[in-house]
């Protein structure tokens, strides 16, 4: 059994994309560490370059000068070892819940009884097993990303990045996500990155919390957070509420301030 | 949300009986349609404006085509003209799925043959009997030539387009989960382009009875193509017209059958 480590170092990394006039900074030279095992949110103004620095520790994207490593080793393509929840789910369609989930499990060469056992306890833990059989378009958004997240975690990434996975959704169905998704990364443990719009959400789940200026983005401030989970952000006097005034007040844009 | 669910429940029954009443509306409609045709065509055979030579009337088309029928003509042409179009159509498609994975994944593939390809779809079926005669004679080759060739550049343009619009984002979850590029290739990629390919074979059916008759020009001695020609040198309108009548429901038939398996096969694409 390999040991889970899931060490991200991402090294003075600037990504540039040719634009139509001219070559567009989509991210200023960032340095960000990812220790193992730990939740990470980042958030900052849209078009910051939340989803490209994503995508670069993804292998989707070549950084244009620095390096990304996960465990010492250069990430330069998409790979096992780091896996994507997607805002949109990206649930196969022709698939059902369940093999969905099993078509995660088959690079384990598992037998096909073992392979359908393991993709229906993963169901399971996201409350699913009653839908296994249910193709993607019968299931409600939170449900999708349910799918996606047993998918992905049955898959065993040492790194899981999640672009805005509970945008799409409704506040309450959001809260009900914060929960399960704690759970689920609680037991099976990976490096996550978290992109969210949302304070809230970071405050509530992440370790580590990295606010980024708008574009081209930089990592402008650092928080880390000790407190215990679950975490809530209603009682008078928690330091979170502090923390939340400040993330606010850095995404307040300069001209707003004024008013 | 105890009181938005009466409401949704409710618009959810509406809805259905409104699906419900829309497939027998259309269903009532074709119908009506096709009785009003025929009361027109009826009358102006009634009122006898047309020689019959030219424009026969209903009941003379019926009895031309009940003729056909009992005479065994009808039987031995059907299925001559048919395992035509199927030959044909399966060669045509097969091809066309193959060359239109290929076109649409690999790129020097895509850049060698598909502008050639491109610039041949404008050629109508027709044009092409006297080549096919030259290079097959007149017997069968000739035939699923021309029927092939038209079916397999239709199946290969959608085959090729859907091959090439696989969204990214399924791309990146395949890779992201590790798995090899052929399970990725037949696991994500064709099902993908599955609805193109279906649209594709769709239209390469119709394709195929459209240039059956095409075909069957290139000098035949059966076959639903080779009794309408034969039928003009008789001037027999009333069996043209009972062959056309044919010829128009069995495509019609065809097409709802691919059409129906199409939408077991790709059921995911509805809504
Ligand atoms: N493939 C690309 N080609 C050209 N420009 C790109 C590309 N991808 C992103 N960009 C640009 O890079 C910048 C950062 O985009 P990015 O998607 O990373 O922002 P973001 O922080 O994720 O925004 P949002 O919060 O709206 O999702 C934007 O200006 C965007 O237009
Ligand atoms: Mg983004």
């Amino acid at each position: 059994m390999e040991t889970k480590q899931g060490h991200v170092h991402v090294d003075n990394v600037e990504i540039r994309f040719q634009g139509r006039d001219g070559p567009v900074t989509a991210l200023a030279p960032t340095t960000l560490e990812l220790a193992p095992q730990t939740f990470t949110a980042l958030i900052g103004p849209s078009g910051c370059g939340k989803s490209t620095l994503m995508n670069a520790i993804g292998g989707f994207v070549t950084p244009s000068s620095g390096r990304i490593t996960l465990d010492g080793a250069v990430i330069d393509k998409p790979s096992e070892q780091v896996g994507v929840i997607f805002q949109q789910y990206a649930l196969f369609p022709w698939f059902s819940a369940l093999d969905n989930v099993r078509f995660g499990l088959k690079r384990f060469g598992l037998s096909k009884r073992e392979e359908v056992d393991r993709a229906r306890a993963a169901l399971d833990e996201v409350g699913l097993s009653a839908h296994a059989d249910k193709f993607p378009q019968a299931l409600s958004g939170g449900m999708k990303q349910r799918v996606a997240i047993a998918r992905t975690f049955a898959f065993g990434p040492k790194v899981l990045l999640m672009d805005e996975p509970f945008g799409a959704l409704d506040a309450q169905t959001r809260l009900v996500m914060h929960d399960l998704l704690m759970r689920v990364w609680q037991k099976h443990k990976a490096t996550v990155l978290f992109v969210t719009h949302d304070v809230d959400e970071a405050l509530l789940l992440a370790d580590d919390v990295h606010v980024m200026s708008s574009a081209p983005g930089r990592l402008i401030r650092h928080y880390a957070l000790a407190q215990p989970r679950p975490r809530a952000l209603n009682r008078a006097g928690s330091d979170l509420l502090d923390i939340r005034e400040d993330i606010l007040g850095l995404l307040r844009p300069a001209d707003a301030t004024a008013l | 949300m105890a009181v938005t669910e009466p409401s949704t429940q409710r618009s959810v029954v509406a809805r259905s009986f409104q699906a419900g009443l829309n497939a027998g509306g259309s269903a009532a409609r074709s119908l009506l349609s096709f009785a009003f045709i025929l009361a027109l065509w009826a009358g102006v055979g009634a009122a006898q404006m047309v020689p019959e030579a030219i424009f026969p009337a209903p009941w003379s088309v019926l009895s031309a085509g009940i003729e056909l029928a009992q005479n065994g003509t009808l039987a031995k042409d059907l299925s001559v003209s048919l395992s035509r179009a199927a030959i044909g159509f399966a060669i045509g498609a097969s091809l066309g799925i193959v060359v239109g994975l290929l076109t649409g994944r690999i790129a020097v593939v895509r850049m060698l043959i598909g502008p050639f390809l491109n610039l041949l779809r404008p050629i109508p079926a027709i044009a092409l009997v006297p080549v096919a005669i030259v290079w097959f004679g007149i017997g069968e080759g000739s035939k699923y030539f021309v029927i092939s060739y038209t079916v397999f550049l239709a199946v290969w343009f959608n085959t090729h387009a859907g091959m090439e619009y696989v969204p990214d984002i399924y791309l990146r979850a395949a890779r992201s989960l590790g798995v090899s590029r052929l399970r990725e290739f037949m696991s994500v990629i064709v099902p993908a382009a599955a609805p193109y390919i279906f649209a594709g074979l769709r239209l390469g059916v119709a394709l195929a009875f459209l240039s059956l008759v095409a075909a069957e020009l290139s000098g035949a001695s059966s076959g639903i193509g080779y009794r309408l020609q034969e039928a003009r040198q008789y001037i027999r309108t009333d069996r043209m017209f009972a062959l056309l009548i044919i010829l128009g429901l069995l495509g019609a038939g065809v097409d709802l059958i691919v059409h129906r398996i199409g939408q077991k096969l790709v059921h995911w694409q509805q809504g």
